[in-house]
This record gives structure tokens, sequence and C-alpha cells, in this order.
């Protein structure tokens, strides 16, 4: 990362709730010939910056589509980043004039949103799934735009946990600690912050240990909240501000922070599935198995390694429904609407439904005409 | 690209989003709605209203009798629109599409009017410039197109005043609706590079929202 781009990775890092648009656009990387490669992405400024530097040194297009400043896979998943705006932006950049090669490469996380079929009807290019994950572009392009099984699979490496953790405890941050200090000064809001953020930073760094969507969450992160109050409590007690309202204030911003995380800690991970979507009601992926032709579309979109295919029978296999997070993309790209949701209550949802609504409108998906 | 962060958020209902459109204009949207409809809409004339959402301009032109096409890539927002009765007089047909898929579904010179309200603001400014153009050879010689959306002062410090004035009504209806809106720039001289003519544009909601209307030549 260059210097002048830290101010920028700082904002989109830390406001990550809220959209960054970059321009979109047909830009070329190093220097690109009309047989180069065209990625596709969405015109979230943090996702822009970090393919650019991903592809250094390459040659390729990029295609950055209006994704309304989300992220690909949260535009996607709500509805922001459609086949239509693919669609649009191919047909507003005139990249039929612009590139011999008739193929785009879609970024397989966009796989909620984006119906590869709808895009190769309107504008005549084929489409590819690219690895899930940019940093495995560069391997991707080398090896003739083939993507390895393994790069399908989401990663949650420690640094990009402790990126997301301060998507919490950021805009609390601002809310909580200018009150804290005017009521109980500058030691206090600082003791409040360091409790706050060692309890999000040390959820996140211990993340692959435990289950934030089990029955036990809320035991969990109260023993979190607390050994984040207890750092602050220290914190408080060396700089001689041990107080009993200061004391209070600090506790009580991790019981908050308790509260936040509660919410939904999982939703902000890319291994479990959005307990606000879900609730009391969650979902089962389940397979039709006689619809099934075996095409396999849905296993190359998977990003948690739920389904396979096996070969011999030519029919796509349930391997583990548990790491399913529901993001529905399997749903979304079969071709015979053979993947499905089936809810705790007894009620199912197709495909139809979910290439209308994405997600699960907090809970609130209804069910389309067919 | 590597987080699947609050998508829960991002997600609007159609209803939340009416709420939150009606929040955002104190009420006042549906005069917006009323006069688009007066200078695109008549008995008999073909109407398209592009980013159509739940069909709030669409039933207004279709109450002055005009046979309107609303388009719309978000499919939950139309399942909304199809659902609401239809004016006597007029006729609306409602299509899931991006402005940039026009082409694959109107012959040129197939429409007598181009309407469209707080869509073109969610387009990139090369968006704008293609549906514009796009829109101009669909519209028949003489064809009207009027555009209406959220609107930002002329100066960098009435940009400022307006946003701290806008920001708790900003606020309260995301947080109530997950809805908000951004004001578009340069329409007008978008909609004359685009080869409109006649371009005019006037200020409604207290300077609030634009209207921005062209002919084709």
């Amino acid at each position: 990362m260059k210097l002048s781009d830290l101010p920028g990775y700082l904002r989109d890092t830390a406001f990550r709730l809220l959209p960054h648009r970059a321009r979109t656009g047909l830009f070329p990387i190093g220097d690109p010939g009309p047989d180069a490669p065209v990625l596709v992405t969405g015109n979230f400024t943090l996702t822009v910056r970090r393919l650019r530097e991903a592809l250094a040194g390459q040659a390729a297009w990029v295609l950055v589509v209006n994704s309304k400043g989300y992220n690909v896979w949260c535009a996607a998943g709500g509805g922001h980043l459609t086949h239509h705006d693919v669609i649009s932006a191919m047909r507003v950049t005139h990249l039929a004039d612009k590139v011999r090669r008739r193929e785009v490469i879609l970024p397989q996380l966009a796989a909620t949103g984006v119906e590869r079929r709808a895009i190769s009807a309107a504008t005549g290019f084929a489409t590819r799934w690219g690895p899930a994950r940019l940093e495995d572009l560069p391997a991707f392009l080398g090896r003739g735009s083939r993507v390895f099984n393994a790069e399908r699979f989401m990663r949650f490496p420690a640094w990009e946990r402790q990126e997301m953790a301060a998507i919490w405890y950021v805009p609390a941050l601002i809310v909580l600690a200018p009150a804290i200090w005017l009521m109980l000064g500058p030691a206090a809001a600082l003791a409040a912050a360091f409790a706050l953020v060692s309890m999000v930073a040390a959820l996140f760094a211990m993340l692959p240990r435990f289950n934030p969507v089990g029955p036990r969450r809320l035991p969990i992160l109260l023993g979190f909240g607390l050994a984040g109050a207890l750092a602050g409590w220290g914190l408080l007690a060396a700089m001689g501000d041990a107080m009993p309202w200061t004391l209070v204030v600090v506790g009580a911003t991790n019981l908050i922070g308790t509260g936040l995380l509660f919410m939904d800690l999982a939703g902000t991970t890319p291994w479990y599935p959005s307990v606000i979507n879900t609730g009391a009601n969650p979902a089962t992926i389940t397979l039709d198995e006689a619809r099934c032709d075996g095409s396999g579309d849905c296993v190359m979109v998977c990003p948690r390694q739920v389904l396979k295919m096996n070969g011999s029978r030519r029919k796509v296999e349930i391997r583990d429904p548990g790491q399913c997070i529901q993001c529905g993309a399997c749903i979304v790209q079969c071709p015979r609407d053979a993947l499905l949701f089936h809810y705790a209550d007894g009620s199912t949802v197709e495909a139809p439904t979910i290439r209308n609504t994405r997600l699960n409108m907090l809970g609130k998906r209804r069910e389309v005409r067919r | 690209m590597s987080s699947f962060v609050w998508m829960k958020v991002l997600e609007s209902t159609p209803e939340r989003y009416d709420r939150g459109i009606a929040m955002l204009s104190g009420g006042r949207i549906a005069q917006v709605y009323g006069r688009i409809a007066a200078i695109a809409a008549a008995p008999g004339r073909r109407v398209l209203d592009i980013g159509c959402g739940t069909g709030a301009v669409s039933f207004a032109c279709a109450e002055r009798g005009a046979l309107v096409t609303g388009i719309d890539i978000n499919a939950e927002m139309l399942e909304v629109a199809r659902a609401k009765p239809v004016p006597e007089g007029g006729t609306i047909a409602f299509l899931q599409l991006a402005a940039a898929e026009i082409e694959d579904r109107f012959e040129k010179t197939s429409l007598d009017a181009v309407v469209s309200c707080l869509a073109f603001s969610e387009m990139s400014e090369e968006e704008q410039d293609y549906a514009l153009e796009i829109a101009r050879r669909r519209l028949v010689p003489g064809g009207v197109i009027v555009i209406a959306d959220e609107a930002a002062p002329a100066t960098p410090l009435g940009r400022l005043l307006h946003r701290l004035r806008r920001l708790p009504v900003v606020l309260a209806t995301y947080l109530l609706t997950q809805t908000s809106t951004r004001p578009v720039t340069g329409l007008a001289g978008r909609m004359r590079a685009a080869g409109f003519v006649d371009v005019s544009q006037e200020r409604m909601l207290s300077d609030a929202f634009v209207i921005v209307r062209g002919t084709r030549p």
C-alpha cells in the first residue's frame, strides 16, 4: 500500500458500514491489448484499490461496475450488484468495441446477485467465475483463468478479522467516547475506548476457536466483555483515575459493546450466517436430487465447501450443510432450480424468490409469483 | 470484496423505501410525481418510467390516460408495483430492466415521453449519459423527457449548509427505513449534450427537488 492510500484505507476500513463510491468504467492495468482478460468488480473504493494492487505487473482490463459503493459480496446479497448492472457497465463503456476477447471474468462473491446467462444473452459475451479472493487473481490469470478448488472458499485471516473488528468499535466509540470525555474527562474516555477495543479485537482474534451463532454465544460475549472491562479498569487504576463513576462507565461501555455484538457478530464474518436474517427460524440448504442435472454451477460459487460433485453419478451432493452461510449463491446459479432453503418452521424458499429478494430482508423474505 | 458485512442494513424492503422517500420529502413527494405526470402524460401517450420502483410516477401518468411501461432492476419493488390497481383509462406494464437495457425492448421512436424520478442519482455519470442518449433515440421527434431528482445548492457553502440542515432527517430516515437519496448535478447540461433541445429546469419542495425537461428535436 502506498502512503497516499492510507487515509482512504483507514476511512474505508473503519466506516465500512457506509458506501464509498469509486469511479465506474473500464480501466487498463499495465498495458492490456484487445485480447487481455476483462475482470469485473464493484465500485467500493477499498475493493478497487486492492484490486489494482493485486494486479500490479499484470496486463488486464478492469470493468468497475456501479455497485452503489458497496463491496461485491454485500452489494450482490443486497440486490445492489446484479447482472443488470454488469450489462449496463459493459454497454456504457462500449466494452465490445474495445476488446476482442468475448469473455468477462466475474468475482465469485457476486454470484448471489449476478446471473451469468442473462449477461451472455444480452451482450454475447461468455462469462466465467474468478476466485473468491482477489489476492488469488495473479495465479488465476497465470494459469489461463482457471480457478483451483481451494480458491473458491473464504479464508478469514487474522489481519482481516481485525479490520472487521474495527467496523464495530470505531462507530461505537465515535458516539460514546466524546460523551464520556464530557462527563468524566479524558482518562475515563481513554479507558472506555481501551476496554471496548480490547474486547472486540480479542473476540475477532479468537474467532476460529468458538461458534458465534451457537446457543452459548451470550455467555461467550459476556466473558470477552468482562475481560475487556478488566483491561479498562486496569488502565484507569494505572492512570490513578479509578473512581466509582469511571469504573461504572467503563463497565457499561463494554456491556453496550456486548449488546451490539450479540445483535449480529456472525453477520460480519464470512464464516457464519447472519443471525438477524435467520433469527429463531434457521434455514437449511437442501437439494431436490431429481431436478439436479450435474452442471456443477452451484459447486463453483459456494464459498463454504458445502457442496461437492459426485462425478460418477453426475449429481451434486450436500457435503456439509452446517457450513452453509445462506448467501443463496448456489440457489441463484442452479440452471434447474434444484436447490432450496428449508426453514425450521417447515416453510421452503425456492430459487425464483431468492433471485428476486437476494438475501432475507431482515427475515421478511416474501414469496413471489412464479 | 472480502466481507459479508451487515447485509441486512443494505436490504431495504419496498414498503420501507416508500416510507423513507415520504419522510425525506416531508410528505410532499406526491407533488413531484403529479408535476412529472402533468408535463409528460396525456391520454394515449406512450410513456417509459425509468427506475420506476414501486410505481408512483407510473401510476400518476396512467391516471392521466397514458400507456405506461415502468422499468426497474429491483424485482421486489416491481412486485409491489404490480399489486397496485391500475387506474381507469391508462395501462401499465412493469419490466425488470436497467436503463441501459431499454434498447433490447423498445424500438426506435416508439415512445412519446420518458420520465424518471429519483433514479438518475443512483446511476454513475457515464450511465446517465448513456441512458439519456438511448432515451432520445427511442423518443419520437417532439417527444419529451422529464427527470426529477434530489437537488443540491449550486455553491459549496450552500451545499454544506444544505447537508447540515438535512442531516437529522437523513439519519432518522436511514435508521428507520434504510433509505437514502443523493443529489444529482449537471443534469440539464447532460441533457443538452445528449441532443435534447428546449432544456429547462424548475425547482420544487423548497429547492430540494429539481425537475429537468427536454425535447427530442
